[in-house]
């Protein structure tokens, strides 16, 4: 990422001011985004998302398992992202693997509910085939091909295109004798489960530049952030998740607006996302 | 013509596809096609003369084999291929934007999108005071104040230093630091060499400078010959940022010119100051939102425009 000398950053945080941004949009616009669904054959779900020069790959792999003992009427979802050396230089060896910790852990808190697996966004006990013994593991990779600022709205975004393309094999299972016994499992390979996604929510984030804060900031203007909010709202307009980032205080009143401002933005957001999966979906067949 | 990342729907991608191949029929039709080779093609080469052999061409079992994707050109014995894209190839004379990346003792380092730094040394640069001496020590001293990292520098090549790395030079008053307006990057083989890489866009006062190295400023204009007066009286540098706020009128339309840059540059087409005005002039009598220009309409809109002219152009000279 290069740095911005004085001038550039003046007429960024000016042009913030004005709401008319280094590429004409307004504080609450988002770029331009493009959704490919099913890239990678072999998972049982995938999508491509584009959101201006910002690039992410999200794949959803799942394979049989057994539920925890804790929770037994739960499948398991993991979340991992990726952030690819073709993103940043940084990002080669160890050097991403901060960022992609960081990304990692605030999708599962969006996406994924408490500890008890009250309130996820993706229904965890429809995962579950046979009570105590089999259960669908969902393995959610996500992996940054290039970062142009905004990363985990975009990462949402992949998420759910990817998790709207997946098909779960229907699965007979065959009862053991006694309970203690595996139960058999006979995978189909014809049929499948689409996964319902009215309830996965999008994550918007608010980035404060100055005294205003914007709506999906390119990575110069992340440069210039003093704190960032990222908001997870679903379809009916609930807040399912809430992440703060960067060293700034912020007044709480400050912190309602944005969460309100976060609810508005997110209604166009969705439907727009919604749209490009829908066709993507329907041009991929 | 890049990887498209727009959404077209299904009428914009038939015109997108009527326009491309109308531009591609049109390119066909012209001699130019004719000398392009790729890779392992062989050059049709007299072998009776004595034919040098130059850069992209190998010989393979006494035929001259291109090494690269171009445009044969022949000068006088010599045989070459010139090709289309590649990394910025500096000339002596080139005007160029650059960013500095450090401020190294009598010179500062800057990166200009070619495979090394070039080297802006401190007696190639006029000082504030405008008095022509002898650099001192105390100058050295005061690099800082002149230039520090992460500025916009427009220079000119003043020559290549032994290890192929590049001498600047900033004594007009032109050149110099750049402020109040945005740096874009686009791929240098979009940018000719031209008599001119200074526009002054009198209708909307907005200065663009076309870097030769692919870097383009689009920025309010700055009066050059205000600049030499402002730097002799000393006025504290806060006053200035408060004042010299850009009006909203400029920044519009410096937005504008930028992405009108930007979809040039994603269509592929050559940048200069006729085909960006065009573009902008366009936008504006369509009536598209400012960040609508990066959008799919005004892209095909853009294409199917250039196909047309191609077409009249080529219509005129027949």
């Amino acid at each position: 990422m290069v740095g911005l000398s004085e001038g550039e950053k003046q007429f960024l945080s000016g042009g913030i001011e004005h709401n008319i941004r280094a590429d004409g949009r307004t504080r609450h616009q988002f770029r331009p985004i493009s959704v490919h669904t099913g890239v990678i054959p072999q998972a049982n779900g995938s999508a491509r998302v584009r959101l201006g020069a910002t690039e992410v790959i999200a794949s959803i792999k799942a394979e049989l398992g057994k539920p925890s003992l804790l929770h037994p009427d739960k499948g398991k979802v993991s979340i991992f992202v990726d952030c690819s050396p073709t993103a940043a230089p940084i990002y080669e060896g160890k050097g991403g693997e901060e960022l992609s910790m960081e990304l990692s852990v605030a999708l599962e808190r969006c996406l994924l509910g408490g500890k008890s697996g009250a309130g996820a966004a993706i229904d965890l006990s429809s995962l579950v085939l046979v009570e105590g013994k089999v259960c669908w593991d969902l393995y959610i990779d996500a992996l940054v091909v290039s970062s142009d600022g905004n990363l985990l709205d975009s990462l949402a975004a992949g998420i759910k295109a990817a998790l709207s393309n997946t098909g779960l094999p229907k699965v007979n299972v065959v009862l053991g004798a006694s309970p203690e016994e595996q139960p058999e499992v006979d995978v189909s390979d014809e049929e499948f489960l689409q996964f319902d996604t009215s309830a996965v929510p999008v994550i918007v984030t608010l980035t404060k530049v100055g005294k205003h804060y914007i709506v999906d900031a390119t990575s110069e203007e992340e440069s210039q952030m003093s704190s960032a909010v990222s908001v997870s709202v679903n379809g009916n307009g609930q807040i399912c998740g809430l992440t703060k980032r960067g060293g700034a205080g912020l007044d709480p009143s400050v912190l309602y607006d944005m969460v309100s401002v976060a609810k508005y933005v997110s209604q166009q957001f969705i439907s727009v996302l919604d749209s490009e999966i829908a066709a993507a979906e329907a041009s991929e067949d | 013509m890049r990887d498209l990342h727009l959404s077209l729907n299904q009428t914009q991608r038939v015109r997108l596809q009527a326009a491309l191949d109308q531009l591609e029929s049109d390119a066909s039709s012209t001699a130019a096609a004719a000398a392009s080779v790729t890779v392992a093609d062989t050059i049709p080469v007299n072998h009776e003369d004595n034919i040098l052999k130059g850069h992209g061409t190998s010989d393979l079992d006494g035929q001259v084999v291109a090494t690269l994707c171009g445009v044969v050109e022949r000068v006088n014995k010599l045989v070459y291929v010139r090709a289309l894209r590649s990394r910025y190839k500096p000339e002596v004379g080139d005007i160029i934007v650059g960013r500095v990346i450090e401020v190294a003792p009598k010179r500062w380092r800057l990166e200009i999108n070619f495979s090394q730094d070039a080297v802006l040394m401190l007696s190639s640069m006029n000082l504030p005071d405008g008095i022509q001496r002898r650099r001192t020590a105390v100058d050295e001293l005061n690099m800082r104040s002149i230039f520090i990292e992460n500025d916009v520098i427009c220079a000119e090549v003043r020559g290549f230093q032994n290890d192929g790395s590049l001498h600047l030079q900033a004594r007009s008053q032109k050149y110099g630091k750049l402020e109040k307006g945005q740096l874009l990057t686009v791929p240098p083989y979009l940018v000719k060499r031209r008599k001119q890489h200074f526009h002054h866009l009198e209708q909307y006062d907005v200065d663009l400078i076309l870097g030769c190295n692919g870097f383009v400023w689009v920025g309010q204009h700055v009066d050059t010959t205000a600049k030499e007066s402002t730097l002799l009286s000393d006025e504290p540098s806060g006053k200035e940022e408060t004042d010299n706020a850009v009006p909203v009128e400029t920044r519009r339309n410096i937005c504008r010119i930028a992405n009108a840059i930007r979809l040039l540059s994603v269509i592929g087409l050559t940048l200069s100051v006729e085909s960006v005005t065009e573009t902008v002039e366009e936008s504006v009598r369509a009536n598209v939102e400012i960040n609508e220009m990066l959008g799919a309409e005004f892209y095909v809109q853009t294409v199917e425009r250039e196909a047309q002219r191609r077409a009249s152009l080529v219509r005129k000279r027949r």
